[in-house]
């Protein structure tokens, strides 16, 4: 059998992680661009082939039509649940889609999970290129306030991806075990993971015993779609304003340059976390340029209204807990998001202690998952995780209310049992309907499965047959019934309410493997070539540009130099050193590129590279 | 660490899912029904009422999902002024009058009815203990039966102030 590794599957990067033998502690591991960020993000290309990560993420400019971003918010949803969601996100939905989402990359379609796993098998690839060892089971994170269908779904996209889904574990949890190992903690925990999608708390009990330590979660709470998302949008609804003011320009039909824009803005919101102003500038068709100058104040006033939603779901799960603020001994933040300076000062104001962020907010998540694959890997451990469900379990009784009969915040493993009957003489078949959530109308609650139980028509109240209700250690949802009177187990099909089945599992396993066909090297050289024709073809044109006269005949030789080292690497089948000379390349031609440019646009572009002018 | 949890806590060391992975599928089961059964048990245990609605239940003085309902006889009369005052709250939003006085009025209401039930929480925890001196003392059938009719009053009398309190909640919060 193969390696365990531990994945974090997340809305805007995703990261693979694997607990050093030697040294017992987890890393995470580096893709082919050298950092361990892989940015949720994966592109068709119009030969067929699937592209993920950063060179996904560049494609999202250039080929916005065939490229999706933030795809786990379309996880475990039914195309009514995302109609919010397409007004701010450039999702093209199929519009035939019935319970499951079908999302169009070009003309093709596929399903959240099947592009989830495009993205876990690229993880895959850069493990078992960076460990030398086949790796076929992973330990996946989800945000701990992931209902099942959203739980079922991650599970269903590791399936599609050909990995054995030893165990979901919910984020937060996950942090907490890192950091557990990182540095001794003790009592009660509060972790606040703002991510780029989803918002979690979790409260914790750390509890040392003779057998070792136990991770008791008390209580969780969050919003799955709460996140650097949304500050972004929010950030990108006022530009657009001011831009249509001051320019009379509106955005919203230039999807390339709306991307743009987007990414300008998370660039100048990172900025921010830094500093105290930064200047925005962005160049529209027609040589004009927008700039803004935009304050952290102003940053702050924006973004005030996602940081306080976060807050009472923050006070749920601690009123949960049956604690106070006070009574938290450690807070830690978690999610590249907890960077901004406004959500570390409001969540140390409300525990009035200095929150942990020791460890990379965006690792953090990824290490705990690894150390959760090495006790599974290793079946006997001296930590254990207890965690709970976030949403109670309920069915629905007469007049469509729903009565609960798991509730939220239950240590999992759960179990409920109800026993049924029938109404009428010869009633063959009684329908049940389970949900989750809080409300008391089903209506109001997630639809989970529907399914019915037959009996033989016999009088009424004759049959009596037990239903128990089973929320396994990933939080998924199990159903088995069993006849009373002659103890047969009954079999019952349960048709997710949004969910694949296995059937259509497979089909998409099969082919998932032909588009990852391409050996995973493979493909890198053609990505790495593909880019090296665009730099050395825009050279090429740059130099044929009378204005190229105006360079030193020094700087002149010296790019030539670079040109012919990524000919001659090109032509080679190390796609390492093809990016390497790129990157040189890149750089020697810095110059020429800001020589080239309208001396106005030049300020606005500065710092780009000469294929992208 | 009590010793409920304490218990709980090492017998999750030995049936967690987590310590089965790599074994057979049968043995997987086997630790997730057990341990799911475990966690059952301590949700139940560890608080105090549905510790009582657990015992009634296997004692068969109370049926799942069957509630009584009917007032208290001594809590009828501020229950219906209660139930008034809600209505009254009800007319005044929907004329849109002003709240305060109504809104201060059930604020007293639902303190006073809170009050209550701690006091039925405190009586019922020890009327728990009663039971448990009954099965140490090896107490008469009818003795017993008399402590579980006590505790089956307790129930109800706090599921109904309870309910009260709740409606209140929940208008008061609109």
């Amino acid at each position: 059998m193969g390696r365990v590794v531990g994945i974090d599957l997340g809305t805007t990067n995703s990261l693979v992680a694997y607990v050093d033998a030697k040294t017992g502690q987890p890393k995470c591991i580096p893709g082919p661009y050298g950092s361990t960020l892989c940015p949720s993000v994966v592109s068709l290309d119009q030969d067929g082939s699937v592209i993920v990560g950063e060179a996904a993420r560049r494609r999202l400019l250039t080929q916005p039509e065939r490229s999706i971003y933030s795809v786990k918010r379309l996880m475990g949803r039914g195309p009514a649940d995302v109609q919010d969601e397409l007004k701010l996100f450039p999702f093209r939905i199929d519009p035939k889609s019935k319970n499951v989402i079908r999302v169009m990359l070009g003309d093709k379609m596929f399903t959240p999970p099947e592009i989830s796993a495009f993205i876990l098998r690229e993880l895959r690839n850069w493990a078992e290129l960076y460990l030398g060892e086949t790796v076929d089971r992973a330990v996946i994170t989800v945000p701990a306030y992931f209902n099942d269908a959203q739980r079922q779904a991650t599970k269903d996209a590791g399936r599609i991806a050909g990995l054995e889904v030893l165990r979901l574990v919910n984020e937060p949890t996950a942090a907490t075990l890192a950091y557990g190992l990182h540095e001794k903690q003790r009592g009660h925990v509060a972790v606040y993971d703002l991510g780029g999608g989803t918002f979690d708390i979790s409260i914790l009990k750390l509890i040392s015993t003779s057998e070792g330590d136990i991770y008791q979660v008390l209580s969780t709470n969050g919003d799955t779609h709460l996140g650097g998302d949304d500050i972004d949008n929010l950030l990108q609804a006022f530009v657009r304003e001011r831009i249509l003011e001051s320019e009379q320009l509106d955005l919203s039909p230039h999807a390339e340059l709306a991307q743009d824009l987007r990414k300008s803005l998370i660039a100048a919101k990172h900025e921010l976390s830094e500093k105290d102003s930064v200047t925005l500038r962005f160049p529209l068709p027609g040589r004009r340029i927008f700039t803004h100058e935009f304050s952290r104040t102003e940053l702050e006033s924006l973004i005030g209204p996602v940081v306080s939603r976060t807050m009472a779901p923050v006070k749920q799960a601690l009123a949960d807990a049956r604690l106070a603020p006070s009574q938290i001994e450690e807070v830690v933040l978690v999610g590249g998001t907890t960077r901004t300076p406004l959500i570390c000062r409001t969540v140390q104001g409300y525990f009035g202690r200095k929150p942990h962020t020791e460890l990379n907010p965006d690792e953090v998540v990824a290490l705990g998952a690894a150390v959760q694959a090495n006790i599974l890997e290793r079946g006997v451990s001296n930590m254990l995780l207890l965690d709970v469900t976030p949403l109670s379990l309920g069915i629905e009784t007469y007049g469509g209310a729903v009565s609960k009969i798991i509730p939220r915040n239950s240590t999992i493993p759960a179990s409920a049992q109800e026993q049924y009957t029938t109404g009428v003489d010869n009633q063959t078949g009684i329908d049940i309907h389970v949900l989750q959530g809080e409300r008391e109308l089903a209506k109001d609650c997630r639809s989970l499965a529907r399914f019915t139980l037959k009996v033989p028509p016999v009088p009424a109240g004759l049959p009596r047959i037990e239903v128990a209700f089973l929320i396994d250690a990933n939080g998924i949802l199990q159903v088995a019934a069993r006849d009373m009177r002659t103890g047969e187990q009954h079999s019952i099909e349960v048709q997710p309410s949004y969910g694949i089945n296995d059937t259509e599992i497979e089909r998409m396993l099969e082919e998932s493997i032909e588009y990852a066909e391409q050996d995973f090297a493979e493909r890198q050289l053609i990505e790495a070539r593909t880019e090296s024709g665009a730099i050395l073809a825009a050279t090429a044109k740059a130099f044929a540009n009378p204005q190229s006269a105006e360079i030193p005949r020094e700087e002149r030789s010296n790019i030539e130099a670079f040109v012919a080292a990524l000919k001659e690497a090109s032509a080679g089948s190390d796609y390492k050193l093809i990016r390497k000379r790129i990157d040189e390349l890149n750089r020697a031609t810095e110059h020429l590129a800001e020589l080239l440019m309208n001396s106005a646009v030049s300020t606005a572009l500065e710092g780009r590279k000469l294929a992208e002018v | 660490m009590d010793g409920l949890e304490q218990k709980f806590l090492q017998l999750s060391w030995k049936l967690h899912p987590d310590n089965f992975v790599n074994m057979t599928e049968r043995e997987k089961e086997m630790s997730l029904q057990r341990s799911s059964r475990l966690n059952d048990a301590y949700r139940i245990l560890r608080d105090p009422v549905a510790r009582v609605e657990y015992l009634l239940e296997l004692e068969g003085m109370r049926k799942e999902g069957e509630h009584k309902q009917q007032a208290p006889p001594e809590l009828l009369e501020e229950a219906f002024e209660l139930n008034e005052s809600l209505d009254e709250l009800r007319e005044a939003k929907s004329a849109g009058a002003n709240l305060d006085v109504l809104a201060g009025r059930l604020r007293a209401a639902e303190k006073n009815f809170g009050e209550k039930l701690h006091e039925v929480d405190d009586e019922l925890k020890m009327a728990a203990q009663q039971w448990d001196a009954a099965l140490d003392a090896d107490a008469s059938e009818a003795d017993r039966e008399a402590v579980l009719q006590r505790l089956n009053e307790l129930l109800n009398r706090r599921s109904y102030i309870r309910n009260l309190v709740a409606g209140v909640e929940k208008e008061l919060a609109e």
